[in-house]
């Protein structure tokens, strides 16, 4: 049997796997353990095996990812996402579709120190949705809303899906953070262009909500400033040189539970609760990357990458055609894997095939992460959908759904803007000289 | 959960949660000591490595016990009869992976321990990593037995 043919049939084998219900950690894992072994024998395999999960879980450079879960645990439990809500609002407060504004606003910068969708969208469907609903928001475009809002911290630094994709690609992390600064504030401006077309064409769905005295503005405004001290911390110590990503993570857990704790939000047992939830978390997440580490093992392996670009280029296929069959890919396995296995299961194969048409590791780092958006509210398991159906069942899953697509729009007109202008993403980190 | 599940899972909870909190007190303190007085905490990273081990592996259990493996579950809506042999199969795999990873993982740790190994900063023992790492992949092994045979797998 041709190695080629070994390689294809891993794959299959690991996608037939994980539509029986195998969790994608153990599908990866013996999928590429099984693969490895049809290439190099049993006894090499194992041993690979057994040194793949010791090598990693003592990696420095994967210290970064608890670290970064725990400070979004900690702001979860204090009250930062209300204060940030009220915040928002006072900004936007007198526009047409001030509260839905406000929710992504408030999602963008509280995802950014939270770091998980379904977090955020948990949160937000709990403050943004009632108040939206209060106002008479049309309940399927405040719920699409949140889900789409909620997507945000996947781009927007310090993103853990970023510091992932900087392991299993190999690239830098401060330098993919700088990059996705720039794609994270447009797609969250181009959510707020939505929500404007949205109430010009549909005035109904989004009503006008009476304005905030400038006195009551200003107070609320002030509820960013919790948020405003962890971003310095978790993002720009790494760009002032005084932390590396693994050291601004940790300063930054430790600020959050010290403003939790002088603010009253938290207690002893809030944080022994964030620390039981991190741990949980991230053992979930950990064993996804082992298992992608045994199964990029095998397929670096396989040669399957550079035979597939070898492909296509003996076949003439341009790089606009490769561009739309990753897409397409992506926005496929979006529909049924999460982020952290889509990132690690394809990122060793996509990324030669990208570099090979002439774009950069750290481009499509913000390329894959915007697609990961796009799964995370694609039908049929969209997560942030599911989560807020969970909280609030009297709005149908369908009807959330069809709240999302206008935001969908949006991302693939970011989607398209990074192909066209890939200078969104190298600008700042040009800047930046990084 | 049964009572022996959510205790065991707790525990490894714990532990891996105070690891994880100890990671970031002592990266906190290296930070803040080479800022104030140009002297950092030697051999942080070795430190932070090995709680690092510690924070992953002892949770690693309590993802099988708490059953949070990311499962894609799109079969339920079309073959839900097939559900329970799925999740059986599923688990079964479960065992087989984690205990070749722990025979595997005690033969490594065999030859560190056999050749001393240290590290290079602080000439920890390597083996001492190994330990967090063996404890979690048996634990697995053991936490994966369990739900199966309380058929249990797969949410």
């Amino acid at each position: 049997m041709s190695v080629t043919v070994i390689g294809i049939l891993g794959v299959v084998g690991l996608l037939a796997l994980i539509f029986a219900r195998v969790p994608i950690a153990l599908a990866l894992a013996a999928s590429g353990l099984a693969g490895y072994a049809a290439l190099d024998g049993w006894a090499k395999a194992l041993k690979m095996f057994g040194t793949v999960p010791f090598n990693l879980a003592s990696a420095y450079s994967l210290s970064v990812i608890p670290l970064f879960i725990l400070m979004g645990a900690v702001a979860s439990r204090a009250n930062m996402a209300k204060e940030l809500f009220e915040a928002c609002n006072a900004v936007f407060s007198g526009m047409r579709g001030a509260l839905a504004n406000a929710t992504i606003g408030a999602c963008a910068l509280f995802g950014a120190i939270c770091g998980s969708s379904i977090a955020t969208a948990a949160t937000f469907s709990k403050v943004a949705i009632p108040e939206m609903k209060r106002h008479g928001y049309d309940q399927a475009f405040a719920a699409g809303c949140v889900a789409s809002a909620g997507t945000l911290d996947v781009l927007i630094p310090p993103s853990v899906l970023l510091a992932i994709y900087a392991i299993v690609a190999e690239q830098s992390l401060p330098k993919l953070y700088a990059a996705a600064f720039v794609p994270g504030f447009v797609l969250a401006a181009l959510y707020v262009v939505v929500v404007f077309v949205v109430a010009w064409l549909r005035p109904a769905w989004v009503p006008r909500v009476p304005g905030m005295g400038l006195a009551a503005r200003l107070r609320a405004s002030l509820g960013m400033w919790k948020l405003g001290v962890l971003f310095f911390f978790a993002v720009f110590g790494i760009y002032l040189g005084w932390f590396s990503p693994t050291e601004a993570a940790a300063v930054a857990a430790f600020v959050a539970i010290l403003i939790a704790f002088l603010t009253r939000q938290m207690g002893w047992h809030g944080l022994l609760e964030a620390l039981l939830e991190t741990a949980h978390t991230t053992a979930a997440i950990f064993f996804i990357v082992v298992g992608a580490f045994v199964f990029s093992r095998f397929i670096v392996l396989t040669q399957f990458p550079n035979e597939v670009a070898r492909w296509a280029q003996d076949a003439g296929v341009g790089p606009f055609w490769i561009l739309v069959a990753v897409t397409a890919l992506y926005v496929l396995l979006g529909t049924f894997l999460d982020e952290v296995s889509t990132i690690l299961i394809t990122v060793p194969v996509t990324l030669p095939l990208i570099i090979g048409i002439g774009f950069d590791g750290v481009w499509f780092g913000i390329f894959v992460t915007v697609m990961c958006t796009i799964g995370l509210i694609s039908p049929p398991t969209g997560m942030t959908v599911f989560v807020i159906q969970a909280q609030h069942p009297d709005i149908p899953v369908v009807r959330i759904y069809l709240g999302t697509l206008p935001f969908l729009v949006a991302d693939f007109v970011l989607v398209g803007l990074l192909i066209a202008l890939p200078q969104l993403v190298s600008w700042l980190p040009g800047v930046l000289k990084i | 959960m049964k009572g022996w599940r959510r205790a065991v899972a707790t525990a490894c909870g714990w532990s891996a949660g105070f690891s994880l909190a100890a990671m970031m007190l002592v990266t906190v303190a290296d930070v803040v000591l080479r800022a104030a007085i140009n002297k950092p905490i030697r051999g942080t990273l070795e430190i932070v490595e090995l709680l690092l081990a510690c924070s992953f592996f002892l949770a690693l259990p309590a993802t099988f016990l708490r059953d949070e493996h990311i499962v894609v579950d799109i079969v339920d809506g079309f073959a839900v009869r097939w559900v329970p042999l799925l999740r059986r199969i599923a688990g079964v795999l479960g065992v087989l992976v984690m205990a070749a990873m722990a025979w595997q993982g005690w033969i490594a740790a065999k030859d560190t321990l056999m050749f001393h190994d240290v590290t290079s900063d602080l000439a920890l023992p390597r083996i001492w990593y190994w330990i967090p790492v063996l404890a979690g992949m048996i634990g697995s092994c053991i936490a994966a037995a369990a739900m199966v045979f309380e058929g249990k797998n797969g949410r």
